[in-house]
């Protein structure tokens, strides 16, 4: 048995005629015109991503503002050109993966999980090139900037929320992973600019942190928004 | 088969409020979308039940497709997302041992029987197969059509294909030999 004798075989089924019942697309018709009106719809892809990636901005910088730049004004001229552009990379590709997330049948550049991996070892691999102080001195410290990154997060999921609301997302669960990615890195933006504690593992664990835990709490969420129409 | 861009013109018109192009395109991809909730093992009751609960969704998220865009994935992936909805709604009642036993045993596809039933060749596939063989050769989607259908890339889709015609390949081989044999064994 060859391709081509399936692709034969497989062309005749499609070229068989399928009924479904007349009364059933009316009874469907009727349905659907019972509350029929026109819909704008949603706004371009390019546009939702551009909003996104400055509500990421505009929560990063506001956050870092009210308790002070001191990480920014504490990196050196090349640390800056490396972390910011790849922060930049990775609010982009996060940014266009939920525009994706909600838009049915849309392109999809990476999976809600590969864009968790990519963006967490992104982070990883910028933070092991750029920081070689191995101290531990306020190594437990850390869980103030990892507090802090989610509390950043709060805001930007929810700008971000309201902005692609009009979406419908075929898998919730990985909506909301994404989102709460997105909302993380908002979050590691904020600390770069804050934290002025550059000691590797610090970096290393309670700045990356942020971005996998804001994604468990995202995909949690909706999880748990879909419990009653589940029950 | 409709072509793309008659497609689309319907649905901007849908979108503006025309009932009478809501309608067209009931008429017309329907028994396509039913085709599709049929190979997924649902029987011919809940692919009607199926069939309605699409269309009421995408009546409901109508506003959620950019003209310009491939108008077959938008209605596919909503179609897959009611359909795995109503797979884990069955699994939650009626347990998943039972969801087993209920799965209809794949019944043996003739080879030589050309127009044998497609529920029934596609039936030793597992699911995700069996939905990209359905899409790309009964829908006659192009592989970033069913990629977009699926959230998936079109790498994944083209590995599933691959895996799919294996699969097929090794059934109806295996068919053709059994029939060959029994065929020489009559004429003894």
């Amino acid at each position: 048995m060859r391709d081509r004798e399936i692709d034969t075989i497989l062309d005749q089924a499609a070229r068989t005629p399928h009924d479904v019942d007349p009364a059933l697309l009316d009874r469907i018709a009727d349905s659907v015109g019972r509350s029929f009106a026109a819909v704008r719809p949603v706004r371009p892809a390019w546009v939702l991503g551009t909003a996104l990636i400055l509500i990421c901005a505009a929560a990063a910088v506001a956050f870092a503002a009210l308790i002070g730049f001191y990480g920014i004004r504490k990196l050196s001229g090349w640390e800056r050109a490396l972390v910011f552009p790849v922060l930049a990379i990775l609010v982009w590709l996060a940014a266009t993966t939920r525009v994706a997330e909600v838009t049915p049948g849309s392109r999809r550049r990476v999976s809600p999980e590969s864009l968790l991996a990519v963006v967490t070892l992104a982070l990883l691999a910028v933070f092991a090139i750029l920081f070689h102080d191995y101290h531990t001195h306020h190594f437990l410290g850390g869980v103030a900037c990892l507090k802090a990154g989610l509390l950043d997060a709060i805001p930007a999921a929810l700008a971000s929320w309201l902005l692609v609301r009009r979406g419908f997302a075929v898998n919730s669960v990985a909506s909301g992973m994404v989102a709460g990615t997105l909302a993380g890195l908002a979050g590691v933006v904020m600390l770069e600019l804050h934290c002025p504690n550059f000691e590797a593992l610090h970096v290393l664990l309670w700045h990356t942190s942020v971005v996998p835990s804001a994604a468990a709490a995202g995909a949690l969420l909706e999880w748990l928004r879909g419990l009653p129409a589940r029950a | 088969m409709h072509s793309e861009s008659e497609l689309e013109i319907l649905m901007a018109r849908y979108q503006q409020g025309d009932h009478a192009a809501a309608t067209a395109l009931i008429h017309r991809l329907s028994p396509q979308l039913h085709r599709f909730f049929l190979v997924q093992f649902t029987g011919r009751e809940d692919a009607d039940d199926l069939l309605q609960e699409t269309w009421l969704r995408i009546h409901e998220v109508r506003h959620t497709y950019r003209t310009g865009e491939p108008v077959l994935p938008w209605f596919y992936a909503i179609a897959r997302h009611i359909r795995v909805d109503h797979y884990r709604k069955a699994l939650r009642t009626t347990g998943r041992e039972q969801a087993l036993e209920e799965t209809p045993e794949p019944a043996a596809p003739t080879a030589s029987g050309r127009s044998a039933n497609l529920e029934e060749m596609l039936a030793p596939l597992p699911a995700s197969q069996r939905e990209v063989i359905e899409m790309l050769k009964i829908a006659g989607m192009s592989l970033e059509e069913v990629a977009r259908a699926t959230s998936s890339t079109v790498g994944s889709v083209k590995q599933k294909a691959h895996r799919a015609y294996a699969a097929l390949r090794e059934r109806l081989s295996g068919m053709a030999i059994g029939e060959g044999r029994a065929g020489v064994v009559g004429e003894r």
